[in-house]
């Protein structure tokens, strides 16, 4: 029980601890590789204090309601995600309530914008659910390959079949399934080339235009937690989960230095050429992995 | 201490400065060493840059950002133009002195200054933080119905409410000339 408490605690401030520490590593190595200096890897916990002490303005009650319905999603979410060996909600739910409760996180957002009232916010929300509409295809048939090749809905399961039995990404039934998970990835974290969510330079920042202050806070913690989400359920889908913490924390670096690779060098998509690419490459290659998973039970 | 190293601006692209900006922000000069990097709207700034020389139609624009951002909030002018009005000083159309109309906290002087210039003014920006100098905000709260009193003086009926509220001899002066 108390092992129980501990990890309702741990575990959100290991994500939010890991993504604060993701976008600090962000913009390092985003500058490095632009042969810059940059700023410390502290600058996002800076850049927090900051926002939380300033002064800021309200659009109404749906517009606070919004951002918090967003980060409490997004907490409740990482209840049910395995981190390591952390994972509080084990016993309940698995893969199809993190499926289910995710569309929480872009729903809180919608609202908030409602609330907000700028053009710049209705161009953004669209975008982020056309966006999604493009990934959540191929992304449902990599998950759907995932359960059938282990005949399970716990995730825990899942990463445990493969610590035993070696990584989903190397067996022979889910390497295809694997690949389109890594081709919807940059989607589904946002990043170029597929950032037309929150282009800064076209539409100021779509979602974000209103929040000042301690909003652009909550919205930053926001990211944070998103980006461990996106991170761990890979890491836990394809990599093998982690036996301890460190383990797979330093799974999520590796995976996420890899994103950010393919982020320096892009430039940024437009969204129906966004929706051409995700419904040809990785929906093809997932469907091809399902029947491969199907066929090899 | 997090208001200084975390500048967020807001560069208010009016005249030729704005081209000394690029440079600064990129790999030559880098300004994200500094905590300065470049945010897209004024909401999410607190650094609020003006660039070049203020014509009366953007000093609408800039006034409306300035109130925008949160508070606390730092002004700097760029360039010669807004200090004096530079090279447009008998222009008809150009106001020659910027904080008369909104609080500037610091000035970069020079035609153009280069991106250097920027870096010492942030420094010194720091300085006055550290201080507490930089309390344009506060003045402008302070002293809000002069300054008021300025922007209608150039633009007669200004399209939005008081930012704060007026002091009462002002209110009847508003109802008076309505």
């Amino acid at each position: 029980m108390r092992w129980f408490i501990a990890q309702i605690i741990l575990s959100p401030l290991f994500a939010l601890a890991a993504g604060i520490f993701f976008m600090g590593l962000f913009r390092v190595i985003m500058a490095r590789i632009q042969w810059r200096y940059g700023p410390p890897m502290a600058q996002p916990l800076i850049d927090l204090t900051r926002l939380f002490s300033q002064k800021t303005v309200s659009h109404g009650a749906i517009f606070d309601f919004g951002i918090l319905l967003s980060l409490a999603g997004s907490l409740v979410v990482i209840l049910f995600l395995p981190m390591g060996n952390m994972c509080p909600m084990s016993g309940s739910g698995g893969l199809l309530v993190v499926l289910y409760l995710m569309l929480l996180m872009p729903f809180g957002g919608a609202l908030s914008g409602g609330g907000g009232a700028n053009p710049n916010i209705s161009i953004g929300i669209s975008r982020k659910f056309i966006l999604s509409l493009g990934y959540e295809v191929p992304f449902l048939l990599v998950i759907l390959a995932v359960m059938t090749h282990y005949e399970t809905i716990s995730l825990v399961e899942i990463a445990q079949h493969q610590q035993e039995g070696g990584w989903a990404i190397f067996s022979w039934s889910l390497f295809l399934s694997g690949i389109a998970y890594l081709l919807i990835f940059p989607a589904m974290l946002g990043i170029r080339p597929f950032d037309v969510a929150s282009a800064p330079q076209e539409i100021s920042s779509g979602i974000n235009v209103e929040y000042g202050g301690k909003y652009l806070a909550l919205a930053h913690i926001e990211h944070a937690l998103s980006l461990s989400i996106g991170l761990a359920l890979f890491v836990n889908l394809f990599l093998g989960g982690g036996s301890n913490v460190g383990y797979f924390f330093l799974k999520m670096v590796v995976i996420f230095f890899g994103g950010l690779c393919v982020h320096a060098v892009l430039p940024r998509f437009r969204v129906e050429q966004a929706i051409k690419y995700l419904w040809k490459w990785p929906t093809a290659l997932a469907l091809t992995g399902l029947v491969i998973a199907v066929l090899m039970r | 201490m997090a208001h200084k190293y975390s500048l967020h601006a807001v560069y208010f692209c009016t005249g030729c400065g704005i081209i000394e900006i690029p440079p600064v922000i990129t790999a030559r000069w880098d300004a994200e060493r500094f905590g300065v990097i470049p945010v897209p709207t004024p909401r999410q700034g607190n650094l609020f840059m003006i660039t070049g020389y203020v014509s009366v139609k953007t000093l609408e624009a800039i006034i409306r950002s300035y109130e925008q951002m949160p508070d606390p909030k730092y002004t700097v002018g760029f360039g010669s133009c807004p200090i004096n009005g530079g090279m447009y000083w008998d222009s008809y159309n150009t106001i020659k002195h910027l904080d008369k109309y909104i609080p500037v906290d610091g000035w970069i002087a020079g035609c153009m200054p280069r991106p250097e210039a920027v870096f010492i003014g942030v420094t010194h920006l720091w300085t006055l933080i550290d201080k507490g100098k930089a309390d344009g905000y506060l003045r402008y709260k302070k002293n809000y119905a002069s300054y008021r009193k300025n922007q209608e003086a150039l633009f007669g009926e200004l399209g939005w409410p008081p930012l704060y509220e007026l002091p009462n001899w002002k209110k009847e002066e508003t109802i008076s000339k309505r």
